[in-house]
């Protein structure tokens, strides 16, 4: 097995301009939030951001211009409201949105990790996502008269997962909050593997396989404020700073502050 | 008479909906559903299992909601754990689970909109998205609806955009299949006024909540409503079920953030977030000083010894 520990600076040089960036995780919840900083420092952009369910971490990219389009079934702040970024370019159309549903996405990666162009599914029918995804075709089937949704494959350039614990070939434990990082890493061209500690030899069964990662980088707390169940739960006063600060027109001093923040 | 507060009817509606040994899905930030679902499991539907989005997992268990600590619930008790693709893959479509899905703008016929309000090319705003809701409408047999704030610009003649799939344009259930769409429709839906069914593929009325007239409901809704001809007042929570929201299933007050937006809703965050800080540290607290006092305990016998 070959050694793919790398710092935080050389990984994020994986991400390259007009790439389709995967983030691991879900919504406030085991986010590569270390990563998004470092990517915010090196302004890589143009970015297709595709994250199966988008958040805090995501409305930071899009806030800093770096993200063109972004692929998503959920953008907002849980409990905590609209994601204020996202919000407010997507309603002036300065960020285009690919719609996707949880079914999209999942069937997409599906796609492309069973080799074929297309994954069928029951959903979207007689939505208008059909109108704005023309992209998006119909297929009947061979074998009945019903007729489905064939949600095209999707191929992200780079996926970047945190997770609990990684040993130095990519092996890591999720903790339980799987999310699709399995999926991401599975069809992703680039893989970079963030985590609170690299270990020499995992005790515990890897959910994701280091196979197909590129790069690994020690990130405690690389997750903060989202959470990294169970080493620490989400930082809900921190989310809400970030709503208000959003909401008395301070993105941009919130922003300096993230990225001069050396965690 | 029971004291009771809006979000509490609605969870107690929510619950009275849920049958015993159902499986049951709740979506993102939903936490009137969370807690109408435990109100079902702690009463009458002992035998209901969880499928949470937050955590992808199918859980027997529960937990009181939380904010910062969710995963606790729906990670820390579940009894089998998935990626989000086995659950949109393959949960979703071989249970269809009962989900409670909370539309943005709903026209008459139950079809729904969580994309985008006013034109979809210049919206006047961009909406969080649908999740998986267009997927699952085409079909699943068990869609039920709720709105915390019945409004007219949420009861709506015509949205702005569909996706979320009800009764399309009325067409019966033979033609909305042909069309790909085999879910029956939405059965049910609740508001902070009343109770609602789609009885003829059409909203109509079926309980007004205490204290709400027809004609209150009638001007909140931007189309003619359809009235059951045994309309009702919808049942108050009983004192057991508020006690049981209160004290039990949601002693922090997460279940209230649905029905407040704007500055309101950051000021009961704020609340919610110091009190369930305080929570936290208080049984560390009171588990530091119970692991201190076996300690001195277990010292002391091995000296008897």
């Amino acid at each position: 097995m070959i050694n793919k520990v790398t710092t935080l600076t050389e990984a994020v040089k994986l991400v390259r301009e007009g790439d389709t960036l995967a983030l691991g995780g879900m919504t406030l919840y085991r986010r590569p939030v270390a990563f998004v900083r470092e990517l915010i420092r090196q302004g890589t952009g143009d970015l297709t951001l595709l994250a199966f369910t988008a958040s805090f971490a995501s409305d930071l990219l899009v806030g800093a211009g770096l993200v063109s389009r972004v692929r998503s079934c959920y953008f907002g702040m849980e409990a905590f409201g609209l994601a204020p970024m996202f919000t407010k370019l997507a309603t002036a159309g300065e960020v285009k949105v690919i719609e996707e549903t949880e079914a999209s996405i999942a069937f997409g990666l599906r796609a492309t990790l069973a080799g074929v162009g297309f994954m069928p599914g029951q959903g979207w029918l007689e939505t208008d996502l059909l109108k704005v995804r023309p992209d998006v075709r119909l297929v009947d089937d061979p074998y009945s008269d019903r007729r489905y949704v064939a949600f095209p494959a999707i191929k992200p350039d780079v996926a970047v997962i945190h997770a609990r614990l990684a040993d130095p070939y990519g092996n890591a434990v999720l903790g339980g909050n799987l999310a699709v990082d399995w999926e991401l890493t599975m069809s992703s061209d680039r893989v970079i593997i963030t985590a609170e500690r690299v270990v020499d030899k995992l005790e515990e069964r890897a959910d994701i396989v280091g196979l197909r990662v590129t790069a690994v980088v020690e990130a405690p707390g690389g997750a903060k404020p989202t959470s990294c169940y169970p080493d620490y739960p989400l930082d809900s006063a921190e989310i809400l700073r970030y709503v208000e600060t959003c909401a008395g027109g301070g993105f941009a001093e919130y922003l300096t502050e993230f990225t001069n923040n050396s965690d | 008479m029971t004291d009771y507060t809006v979000d509490e009817l609605i969870c107690v509606c929510i619950a009275r909906q849920i049958e015993d040994g159902e499986v049951v899905a709740q979506g993102i930030a939903t936490p009137l559903v969370a807690a109408g679902y435990i109100l079902a499991k702690l009463t009458h539907a002992p035998n209901v299992a969880f499928v949470s989005a937050i955590g992808n997992s199918i859980c027997y268990n529960w937990a009181p909601l939380s904010l910062s600590r969710v995963e606790e619930i729906w990670l820390g008790r579940a009894t089998h754990i998935l990626s989000f693709a086995e659950i949109a893959g393959a949960v979703l479509p071989t249970f269809s689970p009962k989900e409670f899905f909370r539309p943005a703008q709903v026209d008459p016929y139950g079809n729904f909109n969580n994309i985008v309000i006013g034109d979809y090319q210049a919206p006047r705003l961009r909406l969080p998205g649908c999740g998986g809701i267009a997927d699952v409408t085409a079909f699943s047999s068990r869609i039920y609806l709720y709105v915390p704030r019945h409004e007219r610009r949420a009861f709506v003649e015509r949205l702005d955009f569909r996706s979320g799939i009800g009764f399309l344009s009325g067409e019966g259930e033979e033609e909305r299949r042909q069309r790909g769409v085999t879910s029956p429709g939405p059965r049910y839906l609740v508001s902070d006024l009343g109770q609602f069914d789609y009885a003829h593929g059409r909203m109509r009325l079926i309980s007004c909540h205490p204290g709400v007239s027809i004609e209150e409901i009638q001007a909140q809704t931007g189309f003619p409503l359809e009235i059951a001809p045994d309309l009702h007042e919808t049942p108050p929570p009983t004192a057991e079920e508020v006690r049981l929201l209160r004290e039990e299933i949601d002693p922090l007050g997460i279940r209230e953030l649905e029905t407040l937006s704007g500055a309101r809703r950051r000021r009961k965050l704020r609340e919610i977030i110091e009190r369930e800080q305080f929570t936290i540290l208080n049984s560390q607290f009171v588990r530091q000083m119970r692991d201190t006092v076996r300690q001195s305990l277990t010292g002391s016998s091995k000296k008897a010894h």
